[in-house]
């Protein structure tokens, strides 16, 4: 269950299909074209090969990934979050390149034990029709 | 970068002057900035028409949706300027974070280099009213799309993940970083300007205080604030005219990440890897050593950042600046420690950014300290921002 009135993704021309493949179901991560290096956010120039014109497309992931750290939230400075507090954020590098790393939500509550290296996976919040947001969850073990 | 730098000593400060640090100002802080600078300009034995050249860091850390207006929440070099009655041969601002050494920088450069004789750096920050960093927006819009959706925003979390970080690293106890608070404004209480004047914090009081980010409480950020401080740079050869005893710049290193990261996502290996490469660029620049330095003025705008400091300046090993703390390491008091926060820093003043590291080494290495005057000043650093993003300067008592 989400609050209302969080903000949303205003997909531009670069983002739209991860925010298409998010409403699906699906993780992408940006993929330079020249370099095959993921880039999260893509940007204008590739970061790592810093190619000018790096024609970023966005490529299924796996979705797994290992928990690098994480902070409780307890008071929101954006509206819409007031009612899910207090609530974990965990900054977790993904499987598919080293410190590949991505910030959501981690849907297990908060007073879940944590440490780092703890296995997650996506999962989505759906604050509005149509939009998914990239979140996490703990892998059973 | 590379060598010493050219015009070490070269170029000192004059003079000084440093509004109230209070919680909102009774005029608006254009006016503050006038003041101060009129302030600074004469504490230097000058006037006004001899100051030929203006630098700040215009910056409103705020990650609200605040309007952005020159003279009333930003004070730019070329507003001051203006409201001076001065048409500055020189007048320039920092762009990034690190805005206080970044500015130094600049000042320092125009001034080795001719640009302008007399420089005025100066900073003015400002507490809007209502909540500082509270943002009202429905949409997320470029790079922000990848963070705010998903409720991560502003500096708080921004420290708070790099906290945690070192915290489950290294094993630091909520109760060491209390003495971080308690050294900070055990000094800030006895600074008259300072917004903490005569209101020390006990470690209860840190540790009672409620979490905003896990493990980030309120006590671990600076408190906003309207202050104004500003500096006169001139030569060295210049400054032995001017009535104050001069406080020269041996030089400064600033760095920014190769990494790129989503908006604030500060990992803690990237404040380290790009800090101990800034920390390098100092000792490279000054020809100085860590253990050269009196006072490391380490900044502190976000409590682990004190940690940080300590360990790319190599005042302790890396993953041990919380044990050094609980060892009594930086306690301006106690004969043999470091008195890193001997300024009070910005959680013992307020959210000056690196102006209160920067006026520490001002006044004790020119020796106008008063009854906070150390007996041993010879070299301060001052340090600003994360070391990732930031910088520091380092001044001498001394010009040889």
């Amino acid at each position: 269950m989400t609050s209302p009135g969080r903000p949303l993704p205003v997909p531009d021309d670069a983002s739209a299909p991860f925010w298409k493949a998010a409403a699906a179901g699906g993780l992408t991560v940006a993929r330079c074209s020249r370099c095959h290096w993921f880039s999260i956010p893509p940007d204008i120039v590739c970061q790592h090969c810093h190619h000018g014109d790096p024609a970023f497309a966005f490529e299924a992931v796996s979705g797994h990934g290992s928990v690098r750290s994480w902070t409780v939230v307890h008071q929101s400075f954006l509206p819409g979050f007031d009612d899910d507090l207090p609530f974990v954020l965990v900054d977790v590098e993904l499987d598919e390149q080293a410190d590949l790393r991505m910030i959501g939500r981690l849907l297990d509550g908060p007073y879940v034990a944590l440490h780092i290296g703890d296995r997650v996976t996506v999962a989505f919040e759906h604050p509005a029709p149509g939009v998914a947001i990239p979140a996490f969850a703990l892998e059973t073990r | 970068m590379s060598g010493p730098f050219a015009a070490r000593n070269e170029v000192a400060v004059v003079g000084y002057a440093q509004s109230p640090v209070q919680r909102h100002a009774s005029q608006p802080l254009g006016a503050v900035a006038v003041d101060t600078a009129r302030r600074a300009i004469a504490d230097a034995g000058l006037d006004v028409v001899d100051v030929d050249g203006f630098t700040t860091g215009a910056l409103f850390p705020t990650a609200g949706a605040h309007t952005i207006q020159d003279g009333v929440s930003i004070v730019s070099s070329n507003w001051l300027a203006e409201h001076l009655g001065v048409n500055p041969r020189y007048a320039s601002g920092f762009q990034g974070y690190g805005q206080i050494p970044g500015a130094v920088a600049l000042a320092v450069n125009a001034v080795a280099t001719g640009a302008a004789d007399h420089v005025l750096v100066h900073r003015a920050l400002h507490n809007p009213a209502g909540r500082y960093h509270g943002n009202p927006m429905r949409e997320a819009a470029g790079t922000m799309q990848w963070t705010a959706p998903q409720g991560y925003f502003g500096p708080l979390a921004m420290i708070a993940l790099p906290y945690q970080e070192y915290v489950q690293r290294y094993g630091a106890r909520r109760e060491t970083m209390a003495e971080v608070l308690v050294e900070a404004r055990k000094n800030g209480a006895r600074i008259p300007w300072s917004h903490w004047y005569e209101r020390p914090l006990t470690s209860e009081e840190y540790l009672a205080a409620p979490m905003i980010d896990d493990p980030i409480c309120k006590y671990d950020c600076d408190i906003p604030v309207d202050g104004v401080a500003a500096f006169v740079f001139t030569s060295a050869e210049r400054a032995q005219d001017l009535p104050h005893r001069p406080v020269y710049v041996s030089g400064y290193a600033t760095g920014h990440p190769t990494t790129r990261r989503l908006p604030t996502h500060w990992p803690l290996d990237d404040i380290m890897t790009t800090g101990f490469e800034t920390a390098r660029r100092l000792w490279e620049h000054t020809g100085l050593r860590p253990g050269d330095v009196d006072l490391p003025q380490v900044y502190d705008g976000f409590s682990p950042f004190v940690y940080f400091w300590l360990e790319v300046l190599g005042i302790c090993p890396e993953g041990q600046a919380h044990q050094f703390v609980a060892d009594g390491g930086i306690d301006s008091d106690a004969p043999g420690a470091v008195p890193a926060l001997s300024g009070g820093g910005a959680l013992g003043n307020g959210r000056m950014h690196g102006i209160p590291q920067m006026l520490e080494c001002y006044l004790q290495l020119s020796g106008r300290a008063g009854a906070r005057q150390r007996e041993r000043a010879d070299v301060g650093i001052a340090c600003h921002s994360s070391p990732h993003f930031g910088g520091a300067v380092a001044y001498s008592a001394h010009r040889a």
